[in-house]
């Protein structure tokens, strides 16, 4: 089975690493996202992977074989770019058929091959247009038919949505994602969007300051973190700091939680999403409850939004329209925190924003 | 803000001042050369007002056509070579640090600063015999004898491309800076080799702007009428030459202005040309 | 060095040519014609004289060497005005003389613009009697109307010689034929005009007889087929004399013609170069001193050119400013080798200034074509 491997893969500009040892096994048909804060490295690495820029340490395979310094244009690889990159001198159709003019093929199998890869990308029609007269949505089909004009091994995609409405990038998410398991196509797409991440990928890749800190399912990134980075990158958490105490509980501020497969000691973390919290009013006793002040409250329609004070550190929940307690911001509560919802994290040496 | 025609002499007032520039400075001057081209000359004096036009019909001769393409084909020449060297100079400028860059644009805007005169004697001495280049390649071991290569259509050739670089960059430096870097990387992701992807990709995107670039120095080494004394045989005279000749050494002002008419004719219709080009790039 | 650049200027003004300083000085004489058109009120009453000679070293010159003597010894103020090149000063002269204004009372002019200007009557007729030194001068240095009368007195004049580079030629040439000899491929430096080479008159001294051979026009034509003979030994043809001295003195271009005091200023200072008189003799180059009938001065003009024409004030220019005596030398008390160093006892070929008036499109028109060609 192909696939793609990449061991180690190290750049540096002068002092600064821009990537730091990116290991990662990519099966073959696989929708990737790379996910992470802007400057994390992301597009770095898939810059690498596309032969654009050549690594400082490491090595890149594709099934089995070594393709660390092959030429970019030896690769086969597509790639969107952010900016698509469109050919402004070329049609629609030209553009499409650019790698396949370079390739010698002629005229009428350039036309054949750019009407189906328009039809392909729901565009027919446009061939003769050219680019400067396509409408945004358009463009981006384009530069997707011409980089897929070569039935590439992989499909690479830099930010491809960033320059779309909210709407339309909604649609093109789908779309994407409809194409990309029609063609069975593995697919690598740089993202700071971890809604668009979360929505098209079989595999999150979560990275920052040029480090891959979690490689795994949607699902799976957003239960069960790796570490504190990911926990607060994916979606809205509460972090809790605490200390294992002798008999398998953790001490936290305002009081003390139970939990199963802790650390036999030391320092932990906990994550625990917003929507896990269960919040209950004051004075019912209970298990990993602990007592705070509701400080903020809002109605988000499908759901309320608590904001509790809890020894001095915010705790946000989220509870369902029907389970809302009746306290009045100042009034006191407790919020209970399930041992199954509570990850137990590594420590942070320091705090991610 | 509102955008409707400016009313009145007061709102007229921000183009005035150019226009009476155009006028003071252009037009007037150019005015007076074509009428000058039609007055009578004086033998042994200077000229009179007239309306004659045997200062065009002696330009029509077979020598002035020979001297007039000759002046053509150099200046096209030269506009090729500036460009073939400069745009790919220039496509590695854009993309250097800006520290380099800077550093590089001084260097260009220094030759910019030397006059005709002194890039002819740097030329001359180059490529003399006695202390030119050649004696490097001896000492090299590459020549038996030192050789003089000045005065040729070679050196005259270097020297006119030299002085026209540094604006042929500087025309294209704003095209080159502002192109999509990532044109030619997707060229290159689409199986072309960096070789490839200039030619097929940046030069073409670039194509209204280098043909732009070409008429703008073709127009400058049309003008260029003191390196082709220095670093020029007498058959390397440009048309240029031969109006300083009339102007400044014969006193024939009809006829030189007669000369620079035409000179002035072709130089606004290759400008025409440009901007018809530039035109076309508005509306792709 | 700087005293052979500055030089250059004179020549180059002198002859028509364009040097870049006199350029500079032109457009300050320019400006200077333009203050002139007021009354003079201040110069009626004492005693002032404008003299007009060519910008940069020439006046420099003068006004160094000449102008203060002059008014010691005549009591006469001299406002020294700045000559633009070309034919431009001639014009300026001719269009303030139909106002009745006179930029300058005595001008320095060169012999073709000494003709034109007689042409239109510009000139104010000499009176002898009043210039006693005048009857000194050589007879071809004084300019006459056909009628006799004199329009103008030689003020300057100096030599163009055949100049070699001593280490590509150990022997001097002795004849201007050696510009055509087939040894010479490729080593020539000439003047690149006809009005300042005056290539036609070496031409006809050398191998025609004389100068008298270009009174016709198939004499001319001779001359024109004899000169592009030597087409293929000539390297450059030059305008920029700094650009021809140079290569002399490198030996880049080891022959030709230039001008003989600044070649021996340049052999003085060690350059491995010579200034030689060939046998048919240096080509002697002039200017006059001519007043603009305009000038209500006149009397003061003519005790002006009868002090320069003095042997003792000929002698100070030669020796000051590198220009032959126009008087017979042996009124001067120059030595021998100062006058070497600006003149020779060979006669010399004296250029057709009428040829350069009276057929100058013609001549160029040929000159250009055989030359470009």
């Amino acid at each position: 089975m192909s696939a793609l491997v990449l061991d180690g893969l190290t750049k540096r500009y002068g002092p600064v690493t821009a990537v730091h040892g990116a290991s990662l096994r990519i099966p073959h048909g696989q929708f990737v996202c790379l996910l992470g804060p802007s400057g994390c490295g992301k597009t770095t690495l898939l810059r690498m992977i596309a032969g654009l820029e050549d690594p400082s340490g490491g090595r890149l395979l594709i099934d089995g074989r070594d393709i660390t310094t092959a030429p970019a244009h030896t690769r086969e690889f597509g790639m969107v770019f952010q900016s698509l990159a469109l050919f402004p001198h070329l049609t629609a159709g030209e553009n499409i058929a650019y790698p396949l003019r370079i390739r010698g093929a002629a005229k009428a199998e350039q036309r054949k091959r750019a009407d189906e890869l328009l039809e392909l990308v729901r565009l027919p029609g446009v061939a003769d247009r050219p680019v400067s007269k396509l409408s945004g949505g358009q463009r981006q089909r384009v530069a997707i038919a011409r980089a897929l004009a070569l039935s590439p091994k992989l499909f690479l995609l830099d930010e491809p949505l960033s320059a779309l409405d909210a709407k339309l990038r909604e649609a093109m998410q789908i779309e994407l994602k409809q194409l990309q398991q029609r063609l069975g196509i593995t697919t690598i797409v740089v993202t700071h969007d971890q809604r668009e991440a979360m929505t098209m990928a079989d595999l999150v890749v979560v990275m920052s300051q040029g480090r891959i800190h979690q490689a795994a399912p949607p699902m799976e990134v957003y239960r069960q973190p790796a570490d504190a980075f990911v926990a607060d990158f994916i979606g809205m958490t509460n972090l809790l700091e605490g200390e294992i105490t002798a008999h398998g509980a953790v001490a936290v501020p305002g009081g003390r939680l139970h939990l199963p497969n802790l650390p036999p000691s030391g320092p932990v973390l906990l994550s625990v999403r917003p929507e896990d919290v269960i919040v209950h009013p004051a004075g019912l006793d209970g298990p990993n409850r602990l007592d705070g002040t509701l400080s903020f409250m809002r109605d988000l329609g499908a759901s309320v939004e608590f904001r509790i004070d809890v020894a001095g550190r915010e705790i946000v929940a989220l509870t369902r329209p029907q389970d809302r307690p009746p306290v009045a911001p100042g009034g006191a509560l407790s919020v209970e925190f399930p041992p199954a919802a509570c990850v137990v994290l590594p420590p942070m040496a320091e705090r991610p924003q | 803000m509102i955008r409707r025609a400016p009313r009145g002499l007061a709102e007229h007032a921000p183009i005035l001042f150019p226009a009476l520039m155009l006028v003071v400075f252009f037009v007037i001057p150019f005015s007076l050369m074509i009428a000058v081209s039609v007055f009578r000359r004086v033998p042994g004096g200077f000229y009179e007002p007239d309306l004659v036009f045997a200062n065009y019909e002696r330009f029509l001769t077979a020598f002035f056509g020979g001297v007039m393409s000759f002046s053509l084909g150099l200046a096209a020449l030269v506009a090729a070579l500036a460009v073939g060297i400069a745009f790919p100079f220039t496509y590695r400028l854009v993309r250097l640090s800006r520290g380099a860059q800077i550093r590089w644009l001084v260097f260009l805007l220094s030759i910019l600063s030397l006059s005709e005169v002194i890039i002819g004697f740097a030329w001359s001495t180059l490529l003399s015999r006695t202390a030119g280049i050649t004696n490097l390649f001896v000492a090299l071991g590459l020549m038996a004898e030192p050789q003089s290569l000045s005065p040729s259509f070679g050196a005259l050739l270097a020297g006119l491309v030299y002085q026209a670089f540094p604006y042929t960059v500087l025309v294209l430096y704003p095209a080159l800076a502002r192109l999509d870097p990532y044109l030619e990387e997707a060229a290159r992701t689409l199986g072309s080799s960096p070789l490839r992807a200039f030619f097929t990709v940046v030069v073409p995107a670039l194509r209204n702007t280098i043909v732009a670039t070409t008429i703008m120095v073709f127009v400058f080494a049309l003008g260029s009428y003191l390196l082709p004394q220095l670093l020029g045989r007498p058959q390397h005279w440009t048309l240029s030459v031969l109006i300083t000749d009339q102007a400044i050494y014969q006193s024939n002002m009809p006829f030189a202005a007669a000369m620079a008419v035409f000179l002035v004719l072709v130089s606004l219709a290759l400008v025409g040309l440009a901007l018809l080009a530039g035109r076309r790039e508005e509306t792709a | 060095m700087n005293e052979t650049t500055g030089k250059q200027g004179l020549h180059a003004a002198m002859t028509g040519g364009i040097g870049r300083r006199t350029v500079l000085a032109g457009a300050g004489a320019l400006a200077a014609v333009a203050a002139i058109g007021f009354p003079n009120i201040v110069r009626a009453q004492s005693k002032t004289l404008k003299v007009g000679v060519y910008g940069g070293y020439f006046k420099e010159s003068f006004e160094k060497h000449i102008f203060p003597e002059f008014s010691k010894a005549t009591g006469i103020t001299v406002e020294a005005v700045a000559e633009p090149t070309g034919e431009a000063w001639l014009v300026q002269l001719e269009q303030a003389a139909r106002a009745r204004q006179a930029p300058a009372d005595v001008s320095m002019m060169s012999q073709v613009a000494m003709l034109k200007g007689a042409a239109a009557e510009l000139w104010a007729p000499f009176d002898l009697s009043k210039i006693p030194n005048a009857a000194k001068v050589v007879p071809h240095l004084v300019n006459k109307y056909p009628d006799g009368k004199v329009s103008g007195i030689g003020a300057v004049s100096w030599y163009i010689t055949l100049v070699t580079n001593t280490k590509s030629y150990p022997q001097a040439p002795q004849s201007w034929a050696a510009l055509w000899d087939p040894a010479n491929k490729d080593k020539l430096g000439l003047l690149a005009l006809v009005s300042n080479s005056f290539l036609l008159e070496v031409t006809a001294a050398t191998f025609f007889g004389g100068t008298k051979h270009l009174d016709s026009e198939q004499g001319q034509l001779d001359c024109f087929k004899k000169l592009a003979e030597l087409k293929s030994n000539v390297k450059l043809w030059y305008r920029d004399e700094a650009q021809f001295e140079a290569s002399l003195k490198s030996g880049e271009i080891p022959m030709g013609q230039y001008y003989h005091d600044v070649t021996g200023l340049a052999a003085a200072d060690g350059q491995p170069v010579r200034s030689t008189f060939p046998k048919e003799g240096g080509i002697l180059d002039s200017g006059s001193w001519a007043v603009t009938r305009a000038s209500k001065a006149g009397d003061l003009a003519h005790v002006f050119v009868d002090y320069m024409c003095q042997p003792s004030i000929q002698a100070l220019l030669s020796r000051k400013v590198g220009t032959a005596p126009t008087i017979d030398r042996k009124l001067t008390d120059l030595t021998d080798q100062e006058f070497a160093a600006v003149s020779s006892d060979i006669p010399p070929i004296i250029p057709r200034y009428d040829l350069y008036q009276s057929k100058s499109d013609w001549l160029n028109q040929k000159w250009t074509e055989m030359i470009v060609g």
